[in-house]
Parts: C-alpha cells; sequence; structure tokens
C-alpha cells in the first residue's frame, strides 16, 4: 500500500506525522502518471511540482492540503501551462493567469501535477471526444470513463492523485463519479468562483471535484468556498465550516425519490441496492417518500439542457478564432472571414460544430421564441417543482446513471433523438443551481455504479451529512482501494 | 426644397472611467498599442466581466441630463456577431434593459427651441481599434471595453442645422458633466446619422441611408447638407434611394458608399450569464443625481443674471474648462462678470493660444485674476494700465497688487491730490479755458490728458475730469 492511495484526511495525517513527504507523494504521482493507460492527461506540470514538494519540510495540522498533488480538469486556466480544453483550437494556449480554484489550492499549499483530458471543451457525457482521442474506463478500458470530466475522474479513481479539479454543466463531474466509484461533487451555483474555468454554459456551469471520499469532498468546499471579486456572479453569503456536519448525527432527515425514475432502470442490481440502501436509510430514521416530479417536465430535460447550453456555448466559444491565441490558419486566407472560418473548420470536432450550429439556431430571431425562450420557460417550471419539491424533502436521491460504465462502442455524443430522462436527471441541479453530490453504491460485475444526492441552494453541509450516512452503510469510502478491483 | 429631411442621429460617447467597463486595464487614449490590455479584454478564456460602478453612476446622470427614465434593473445582454475588433465575439451592451429612456433635449436654434426626443441610452463594451497596413490588419486592443453609452435619438430633426446643433448639445452635456471628454477628433464621441427625405406635408418615411462615424460638429452639418442635396437631386430625376451605409470623406466634401444595408443582421441576443441583473436602490440615484456636475443652462441662467449677454454666455459655454474657470472666480469675489469675461476671453485666451497652453498651464492663481478685474472694477488702475499689468501677470505669475505698486500705476484718487494738479494746470492753460467756454469741446480732453500727463497717469481721470468742470464753472 502507498500513501498515495488514501484519502485526503489519511494523507495530511500522514504528513504531519512526518510518516511521508510531500515529494515522496509527488514522484509517486509522476510515476504513475506516467504510466497511465487511459489517456487521462495534457500538459504535465512535473518540474514545478517537484521543486514546490521539495520545499516543504513541514506540514501542521491546519495546513490540510500542504504537499498534497492534484490533477485538474484543462478547462482551467493555468498561468504558463498550455491549457487546451481538449480542443485543436486552443492547441498552443498558455493563459497568462490562473482561475481562481487554482489559486485557491495553490495557496493552501496543494500541488498541481497535471492537467488532465474532457470532452472537447468540455461539451460531451463520454470522455471520447478530446482532440487525444478516447480516456478510458480504469475498471475496464474497453468502456467510457464519462465525461465530460474525464481525465479528472480517471486520475483519481486509479489512485494517480487523491483528488482532482473537474467541471460539471449537466452532470459531468456527477455521473464520471458513478463510472469511477468516485465521489463527485458540485456545489451551489455561485458557491465556488468560476473566475477562469472555460466557460462552456455560464448559467449551468460550476466547479465539481473527485475524491474518494465524502470528508475530502467537504475539506475542499472548505477551502474552494467564498466570494470573488473576479466573479461577478459568485455569492456574498458567509462560508460555512462544512467539516461541522460530519461524524454526527444528522438532523435533516426527509429524502424524496423520483420513482418513475427509477421504473425506467433495467439493470436489477442498480435498483436493488438503491432500495436496499433506501431501507437502510429508513432504519436510521430517515424519511423516505416518492415524489411525483411531472412526467412531462422530466421529458423536457434533455431538449432544455441542450437548447440552453447550445445557445451560451456557441457565444461564448466566439473568442475562439485563431486571431488572439490557440490554433493558427496557414495563411492562404484573403478575408477575415475566411481566417476565422478556417481556424474554426480546423479547430474544432464535427460535435462541436454539431452543437454549435444547435445553439445558433435556437438563437436566431425566427427561433428564439419557440426554442431558447421557450426552454428558459421550461426551465423555470422544473425549478418551480423542484421548489415544491424541497419543502417537503431536503434531498433528492436517485441512482446516478442507468447502469454502470457502457462499452466505448456503445457510446455517443451525438443529438439523442429519443433521450430517456433517466439519462439526464442529474441536469435538474444545474437548471435549478442546487448543490449535488455522487458517492459509489455498489459494483455490477467488478464495474462501480453510484447514487446521487441534490440538496437545497447552499446546503452542501446537508448533502456531506447523508453522504457520510450512505458511505458508512455501504463501506465504500476510498472504494478504490477498499476493493482493489482496478488492476 | 422640395424635400423635408428626417434626420436621427446615434451618439457613442467613451466614458471617462478609471478603468474599463468589465476589465480592471486601464482606460487611455494615445498609448503604446496593446499596452492598456488584461486578458479579460483580449477575450481570453475563463475570463469575466466585472461590472465599473462609476460607467452605472455616469449613466444614470446622462439619463437623469437628458430628462429621462432611469432604469433601476441593471441588466446587460449578449450581441453576438464575429469580427476582427471583436475580441470575445459578443459585445456585452444594455439590450433589454437600457439605463435610460423616453428623455429629450430642447435645442436653442436662433430665437426658436427645437425639442429632440431621445428614444435611449445604453452602457456598452468598445471594440478593439484596427489599422489598415497594406494586406495586413493590425489590431490594438487598448480600447476594447472602454465603456461607451451609446445614445439614441428619435428622427426628429428636420435640417442639417439642427442635427448640428443636437451634436454639438450632447456634446456639452456630457462634457459639463465630466463623463467624457468628448473629444470627437480622437473618437472619444462619435456620431452615426440616419436621413432620408419625404415630400413635405407627408407622414411615410422616405429610404433612409446611415452616415457612420462623423468625427467633428461640423462635418455632421457637412455631410447631412451633401447627403440632402443628393438625394434630392436623385428623387428629382425620379431615382429611387438605396438603403446604404456612407461614410463621408472631409477632403471631397462627399459622402460616399461603404455598402448596401441587406436584412438586418441577426444578433441572437440572450442576457449575459455572468452578470446578475442588479437593481440600483434609489438612494444610489439619488447620489449620483446629487454629486452631479452644473449642467449647461444651469450656467446659461447663472450668468445672464451675472450680467453677461447670451452671445458672451455661449462663447464661454463652448469650453467646459474656461466655464468652470470663469465660475469660480466670480465666486471668489469678483465683482464684474463682464470685466472677467472680457480678461478671460480676450488677453487670456489669446495668450494660451499663442503658445498652445491649457489654463491649467496658467501661472496666476484665480485670486489674483480676481484681484485685477476688481482693481479695474473699482477704477484703481485704468483700462490701458491693465493691458500693461496682465500681461505681466500672465509672463511672470505676479500679483496685480504688487505690479501695480512696482511700476508706481496707483490711481490717485485722493481729491485734495488731484485738485493741486488741477489748479496748476488750468493756471498755465487759461486759452484752453476760454476755447471750452467758447464751445470748444476738444479743450477739456486736451486738459484732462494735461493733468494726467503731469500726475504721470495714476490720476483717476473720472475725478480729473470732475474737478475740472467744477473750477471751469467757477471762472464763468
Amino acid at each position: 500500500m502507498n500513501y498515495l492511495d488514501l484519502t485526503i484526511a489519511e494523507i495530511h495525517k500522514a504528513l504531519v506525522e512526518k510518516k511521508v513527504t510531500s515529494l515522496e507523494l509527488v514522484k509517486e504521482s509522476i510515476a504513475r502518471i506516467k504510466k497511465d493507460k487511459n489517456n487521462s492527461y495534457e500538459a504535465n506540470n512535473f518540474d514545478s511540482a517537484l521543486e514546490l514538494a521539495s520545499n516543504i519540510t513541514s506540514v501542521s495540522e491546519k495546513e490540510i492540503l500542504k504537499g498534497i498533488p492534484y490533477v485538474a480538469k484543462d478547462n482551467y486556466s493555468t498561468k504558463d501551462i498550455e491549457t487546451t480544453a481538449s480542443s485543436n483550437v486552443l492547441n498552443g494556449y498558455i493563459p497568462t493567469f490562473n482561475a481562481e480554484v487554482i489559486n485557491r489550492l495553490n495557496k493552501a499549499g496543494a500541488i498541481l501535477i497535471a492537467k488532465a483530458t474532457l470532452d472537447e471543451l468540455a461539451m460531451g457525457g463520454t470522455g471520447l471526444s478530446g482532440h487525444k482521442g478516447a480516456t478510458t474506463n480504469p475498471y475496464d478500458n474497453k468502456r467510457i470513463i464519462g465525461g465530460s470530466s474525464c481525465g479528472s475522474c480517471a486520475a483519481v479513481a486509479k489512485c494517480d492523485v487523491p483528488f482532482s479539479l473537474g467541471s460539471d454543466t449537466g452532470d459531468s463531474v456527477r455521473k464520471p463519479a458513478g463510472y469511477g466509484g468516485l465521489v463527485g461533487f458540485k456545489p451551489t451555483w455561485s458557491r465556488i468562483s468560476r473566475f477562469g474555468l472555460f466557460p462552456f454554459a455560464p448559467s449551468l456551469d460550476t466547479i465539481g471535484y473527485f475524491t474518494r471520499s465524502v470528508e475530502d469532498s467537504a475539506i475542499l468546499t472548505n477551502i474552494l468556498a467564498g466570494q470573488d471579486d473576479k466573479d461577478m456572479s459568485s455569492s456574498y453569503r458567509p462560508v460555512e465550516n462544512y467539516m461541522t456536519y460530519l461524524n454526527k448525527p444528522n438532523t435533516e432527515k426527509r429524502i424524496g425519490y423520483f420513482k418513475s425514475v427509477i421504473d425506467c432502470i433495467d439493470d436489477k442490481s442498480i435498483v436493488d441496492s438503491f432500495y436496499k440502501t433506501i431501507d437502510g436509510l429508513k432504519a436510521e430514521g430517515y424519511i423516505v417518500e416518492n415524489y411525483e416530479f411531472p412526467v412531462d417536465l422530466l421529458n423536457a430535460l434533455y431538449s432544455v439542457y441542450m437548447v440552453i447550453s447550445c445557445s451560451e456555448a456557441t457565444s461564448n466559444d466566439a473568442n475562439l478564432d485563431g486571431i488572439k491565441f490557440g490554433i493558427k490558419p496557414t495563411g492562404d486566407a484573403k478575408t477575415w472571414e475566411e481566417y476565422m472560418t478556417e481556424a474554426r473548420t480546423r479547430g474544432f470536432s464535427d460535435l462541436i460544430k454539431r452543437r454549435f450550429v444547435i445553439g445558433s439556431f435556437s438563437l436566431l430571431a425566427e427561433n428564439k421564441d419557440e426554442l431558447f425562450i421557450r426552454a428558459q420557460k421550461a426551465r423555470r417550471l422544473i425549478v418551480e417543482e423542484m421548489e415544491r419539491f424541497f419543502k417537503k424533502h431536503d434531498y433528492l436521491v436517485l441512482p446516478a446513471s442507468k447502469r454502470v460504465a457502457p462499452l466505448i462502442k456503445d457510446s455517443s455524443d451525438k443529438w439523442n433523438p429519443n433521450p430517456n430522462f433517466v439519462d439526464n436527471h442529474l441536469a435538474i441541479a444545474n437548471l435549478g443551481g442546487y448543490p449535488s453530490l455522487t458517492l459509489p453504491l455498489g459494483y455490477e460485475k467488478g464495474l462501480p455504479f453510484g447514487i446521487n444526492l441534490t440538496g437545497r441552494q447552499f446546503e452542501e453541509g446537508n448533502l456531506f451529512a447523508l453522504g457520510e450516512d450512505i458511505e458508512k452503510m455501504t463501506g465504500l469510502k476510498n472504494a478504490s482501494t477498499v476493493t482493489r478491483r482496478i488492476k | 426644397m422640395n424635400f423635408e429631411p428626417v434626420i436621427g442621429i446615434e451618439i457613442h460617447v467613451e466614458l471617462k472611467t478609471k478603468s474599463k467597463l468589465f476589465s480592471s486595464a486601464p482606460v487611455g487614449f494615445g498609448e503604446k498599442p496593446n499596452s492598456q490590455t488584461v486578458a479579460y479584454d483580449l477575450g481570453c478564456p475563463g475570463t469575466m466581466p466585472v461590472l465599473n460602478k462609476q460607467a452605472v453612476v455616469y449613466g444614470v446622470r446622462v439619463a437623469k441630463a437628458l430628462h429621462m427614465d432611469i432604469e433601476q434593473l441593471i441588466q446587460f445582454d449578449r450581441k453576438n456577431y464575429f469580427y476582427t475588433d471583436l475580441p470575445k465575439g459578443y459585445q456585452i451592451t444594455q439590450q433589454e434593459h437600457p439605463i435610460g429612456s423616453h428623455g429629450y433635449v430642447d435645442l436653442k436654434i436662433g430665437d426658436k427651441v427645437k425639442h429632440v426626443n431621445i428614444e435611449r441610452i445604453h452602457i456598452e463594451e468598445d471594440t478593439a481599434k484596427q489599422l489598415h497596413l497594406g494586406d495586413m490588419t493590425l489590431v490594438d486592443y487598448n480600447r476594447a471595453g472602454t465603456p461607451l453609452l451609446e445614445i439614441v435619438s428619435e428622427p426628429d430633426m428636420r435640417s442639417d442645422v439642427e442635427a448640428m446643433k443636437y451634436v454639438e448639445t450632447i456634446h456639452q452635456i456630457v462634457t459639463f458633466l465630466n463623463v467624457s471628454d468628448g473629444k470627437m477628433e480622437e473618437g472619444s464621441m462619435r456620431c452615426d446619422v440616419n436621413i432620408s427625405l419625404r415630400p413635405y406635408g407627408t407622414e411615410k418615411l422616405g429610404t433612409k441611408c446611415e452616415i457612420k462615424n462623423l468625427n467633428s460638429i461640423a462635418n455632421v452639418r457637412a455631410a447631412l447638407e451633401y447627403e440632402i442635396k443628393r438625394q434630392t437631386e436623385l428623387l428629382l430625376k425620379g431615382e429611387s434611394i438605396g438603403q446604404e451605409t456612407r461614410r463621408y470623406d472631409e477632403s471631397l466634401k462627399k459622402t460616399s458608399l461603404m455598402r448596401v444595408k441587406t436584412n438586418d443582421v441577426d444578433y441572437k441576443f440572450f442576457r449575459e450569464p455572468n452578470i446578475l441583473p442588479v437593481r440600483i436602490s434609489d438612494e444610489f440615484v439619488k447620489d449620483a443625481i446629487d454629486t452631479m456636475a452644473k449642467l449647461p443652462d444651469e450656467y446659461r441662467s447663472e450668468f445672464l443674471a451675472d450680467g453677461l449677454n447670451e452671445n458672451e454666455v455661449e462663447v464661454l459655454l463652448g469650453d467646459t474648462d474656461f466655464t468652470h474657470y470663469f465660475e469660480d472666480v466670480l465666486a471668489l469675489g469678483c465683482k464684474s462678470a463682464k470685466v472677467l469675461w472680457n480678461y478671460l476671453m480676450g488677453d487670456i485666451s489669446a495668450y494660451l493660444n499663442k503658445d498652445m497652453l491649457k489654463l491649467t498651464d496658467l501661472k496666476i492663481t484665480k485670486v489674483q485674476l480676481k484681484d485685477f478685474c476688481n482693481m479695474q472694477e473699482d477704477a484703481k488702475i485704468n483700462s490701458k494700465q491693465a493691458k500693461e499689468v496682465i500681461a505681466l501677470m500672465l509672463r511672470d505669475g505676479a500679483d496685480p497688487k504688487k505690479i501695480v505698486k512696482d511700476l508706481g500705476l496707483e490711481q490717485i484718487s485722493d481729491e485734495s491730490a488731484i485738485q493741486e494738479i488741477v489748479d496748476n494746470i488750468l493756471a498755465e492753460n487759461e486759452q484752453s479755458i476760454q476755447d471750452f467756454l467758447g464751445g470748444k469741446d476738444r479743450a477739456l480732453g486736451y486738459v484732462v490728458g494735461q493733468v494726467m500727463k503731469a500726475s504721470r497717469g495714476k490720476a483717476n481721470p473720472a475725478l480729473a475730469k470732475k474737478l475740472i468742470l467744477a473750477e471751469i464753472e467757477k471762472r464763468k
């Protein structure tokens, strides 16, 4: 066993007690990253990381992240480190500034080891669409790890690092977390600064992270949450100490779930595990009830999400024109239109172009009412229904996915003409800006699957409390290490 | 003329904030290209807009000055289009909720008042500046993100003169409010003019042309003059007006076609998701208005009350710095606005113009100028001496009291002292007294001159004249 296989809290204790040094951790992490078989990484930061680690001689109890290595999804701006968002359009782009979360982690003493792959520009749910090709699942590399935060998820699943930054616009942290046997968390929209996160759809985007325990997720939230002058949308609400929600009886006990979603799941072991957990929670004093969420609203999730996210994306990515940074057209262009067209034609994959077309089409004056405005209205109806839900319940609890990670050959990011809400329910948390957490629930044929918890805005703490209770029930705290299913 | 021009004007005013509308980069003109930029201004991914509060304050003030409804919901939208000068591929603007709407200005043209309605004003970001060199286009991002206020008039103007007066009035308002330096030649105020013609007495609007980027008030008039003539000639020949965007060539004094307008561009507007709508409080609005600088109209009534005539007031209001300087000197206790105006717009202005100086370059203080004016008003020095004194003041920054003393220019207003001189002079000039009594008025001037000469110019001439006349009266 290596210290890198432990959780943040455990590694921190070992660093304080000088059982391991930051340099040893970083060296081991680099060695593991070099052996990566899942195509998890973009640029690395090995030299700086080694230098930083070698300067750390002692870690105090208060310095919970000091000396601990991590990776960040390649859509976080990192000063002097190439950042491409796994898109050819940004090849060669070296930012001049750090994202706020990177700054906060740096300040806390965490050590950035490498940048992780993603679906191109974070648009996708498979981990197959980045410019470096497919990122695969460490449990079975014929399968997807899911996206868009594919590299970040794979990295933590196989213990290259104890935690990683992802980002979550529809389910980009929380769905892969299920496929990777990890804790994946997104906070309330506005709780953590998005400054420096390459935008996909700002009204839905949040920072997110992968850890191997609920406690680690609370630790990171303590460090990352809080107002930032560089992000006007970040909340001024005081930040709680999320650790106070752990290791004590949870007082918020009303759970709701959508039976309509569970009924769409064919995988018997997922359904059984879910209800078994529900029973376990009831035994712990939780009140668990079905909530009849209108099916037409559930059916609207996919289109609402696609119209809103693609509309915002087509605008956000309009800066990627080859003029200022990233891809350089060949020089055959005779006009500025030709120049931009060439940059964007070569720079983006067909999947991205498809999304831009959807977004642009939705915003055109002649379609705007029928598509963009209608999607906003539907979004409001969905959120209003969730507000009613949260009057009766403290949490929405559902399986994170309908099955274990699918085979690559069965996966696609193309527009789905026949969507099923069982694949899209995690987007409810983005549409309403709710905090949401996925954690491991069980295994099917050696592959992990997860359970997802969503709470009211700014009630991150309750999610950690419930998550900890479920974690105790499943015994899957640090699943990667305790189950040792990754070869 | 057979046709009535219908004119509407869009004015872009660069706001004089310290930093840009959404970034911390400084706002500056004429700096080294791409030196006034941060990552946001280049559209680097992950940068986010942080709204400049001062720009909102300025917006509120202009809205107030233009008698507008002030929008307290501050919200921004994205205007999406691709162009080389647009770093993000969209411009953040106020499409849905302009900060001001439904306002007006009254233009004074001769003794008539022209009422022009203003549809809206909104805050938005400026674009980058392009330099075309041969087959290359260079982009300077210094200007990118500078706050702009766009002022959109209703098509209420009916002549080139009204249009010119409108631009002049807006220019005066924004410079007096100190929200913009209003330098049209540097692009900090830019005008796009829309014009169409229609037969007099008809309601239906003709096809309009837009003349873009007029860079001086004179050019607004000249371009419209040309355009009215051009469109009139076309219509009289029975030809139709194309819906066009045109530019004005200053050297040729002509407008020429830039591009034919096809269907309106679809800007795919939607709300900027990174700026949550903010409702500014009543206190915020009140504070912005209470701390507003004086508007030209307030100065007009004040200066008229101080004794200037309308022409003098307008000349003064043509320059905000002079107006403020004038106001300050009056406030220090200058007794005569007229005297002050004469020297400020005369000797001082000429002195500054000669060396291209600004008022702030003056060596004299406002208190000294006040003292100088009051010496004249109190007849302590005569106008001839005053010329000499002001010249020395401007040259050396010397105190007028000291100059007068050093040159021995102090007027003698002591009656007994002058009486003595008068007595002596009269005794020596008996013939002149007789001439005067015989009806030769010029003789009096001669005697006064002699008294002045004898006093080396220091005698108060009015007093001397009075005493001479009294003496002659005695001898009748």
